[in-house]
């Protein structure tokens, strides 16, 4: 299970911990749109977004020490922050942010395809593959939940579906996806 | 992995990572990961499981000039490195990894661009208000303040509609012991308050925060009028 993959990114850190901006530049340049695009996907508000991204930036740049090279890739660590910022701008909308998009479930991951994990990395194969041993439904919600950041209230009232169900389906679904990620 | 259902509290931590938790509860859970190591553990692992999906979100390019704008917010890191990384390096708690994550969006209130930049604002801090009974159980207020932005953000945990005759007011009580007035936090609602300047420079870790009863315009008096229902001290984050 543990592949050693060398991350371009992970010898910027140490740089940008020391105070280094033309570092935190480069991790600026092959990064930002990565986290541009994430953010959008929560918030769909392009001003919001470059708040954000300028807070994960400061953010990185006062505590580049704390990443750990190995458990985590530096892009998977600052979409991380980045997508906890959207999210914590979404909460801030209220419980009900993007209730009412009812008819857009279906299509909510719009653009990306449900299939698109099984032809990307190793890790997002064997996620895509679990994924897809769920029921139709509890993908969908563990999928609009994540790129959406929207809660369960908001979930429960787009798909017109009793609150707790919702819970006990992304519940379940979480569950089943543990034992098929780690057999 | 025969359970027929997530432990409660892997459960949550995996609520939190998904992200489907509304305001209160996400905060509640991020002050959790501050000061449960084992719960910020679960929380990470979750995260980890579900980060694949970023693989597969298309790259949007960010406006032209936000690099600029970043670099011009940046604080000066030659002043405050050295100490900075010392207070990090004393507080690094072995299995942090992903949970700087979470501690990032602790600040979930503070939607503002920084007010001000200073060298050297000092640690982050928080709070957990117990009921001064000492009866125990959740905590009834959680508080975070972010020394960047000179603001605190406050979260009650009192079901809403709970005493509706009478008001919760928030006090910060620094060194010298006397209360000092920050507002009025309604039950089950989240604030995030800028502090002038005169409070902030009172907001340390040897500071507590505490919550009085007070009729509904709040305390007549300049200090507390009511009983202290909650109270807790500011930690280190």
């Amino acid at each position: 299970m543990a592949v050693l993959t060398l991350d371009p990114l992970a010898d910027l850190m140490p740089r940008i911990a020391s105070g280094d901006r033309q570092a935190l530049r480069q991790l600026y340049q092959a990064t930002s749109a990565k986290l541009f695009g994430v953010c959008l996907r929560i918030l769909s508000d392009r001003e919001e977004c470059e708040d954000v991204l300028q807070e994960v930036y400061l953010t990185i740049w006062r505590r580049a020490d704390r990443f750990e090279a190995g458990r985590a890739s530096v892009t998977t660590w600052i979409s991380t922050i980045a997508r906890n910022r959207a999210i914590d701008r979404l909460r801030a909308r209220g419980p009900l942010a993007y209730a009412d998009q009812v008819d857009d479930l279906e299509i909510a991951d719009g653009s990306i395809p449900a299939d698109a994990l099984l032809a990307s990395s190793q890790d997002a194969q064997a996620l895509g593959r679990c994924l897809g041993e769920l029921d139709e439904r509890t993908q969908t919600v563990i999928r609009t939940a994540f790129f959406e950041g929207v809660t369960y209230e908001a979930l429960a009232q787009r798909m017109d579906t009793p609150l707790g169900t919702v819970k006990s389906w992304i519940r379940r679904g979480l569950l089943k996806l543990r034992g098929c990620l780690e057999p | 992995m025969s359970e027929a259902e997530l432990h409660e509290d892997e459960a949550l931590a995996a609520e939190h990572a998904l992200g489907v938790l509304g305001a209160h509860e996400r905060a509640t859970a991020e002050h959790r990961m501050a000061h449960d190591a084992g719960f910020a553990g679960l929380v990470e692992a979750w995260r980890g499981r579900l980060a694949p999906m970023f693989a597969i979100i298309p790259a949007v390019d960010a406006p032209a000039g936000l690099w600029e704008r970043i670099e011009r917010g940046l604080p000066a890191n030659d002043d405050g490195l050295e100490p900075r990384l010392a207070f990090w390096r004393r507080t690094a708690i072995g299995s942090m990894g992903l949970a700087v994550a979470g501690f990032a969006s602790a600040i979930w209130l503070f939607m503002q661009p920084p007010l001000l930049v200073t060298p050297d604002p000092g640690p982050m801090l928080n709070a957990r208000l117990d009921a001064s009974s000492g009866a125990g159980g959740s905590p009834l207020f959680v508080a975070a303040y972010d020394p960047l932005r000179q603001t605190m953000l406050v979260a009650s945990l009192v079901p809403p509609g709970t005493d509706p005759g009478h008001a919760h007011e928030l006090w910060l009580i620094p060194r010298d012991g006397k209360p000092r007035a920050l507002g009025l936090i309604p039950a089950g609602q989240s604030l995030s308050m800028v502090m002038p300047s005169d409070m902030a420079a009172l907001t340390t870790d040897d500071a507590k925060l505490a919550i009085s009863v007070e009729p509904p315009k709040g305390s007549p008096t300049d200090g507390p009028s009511g009983p202290m229902v909650a109270i807790g001290a500011l930690q280190k984050i």
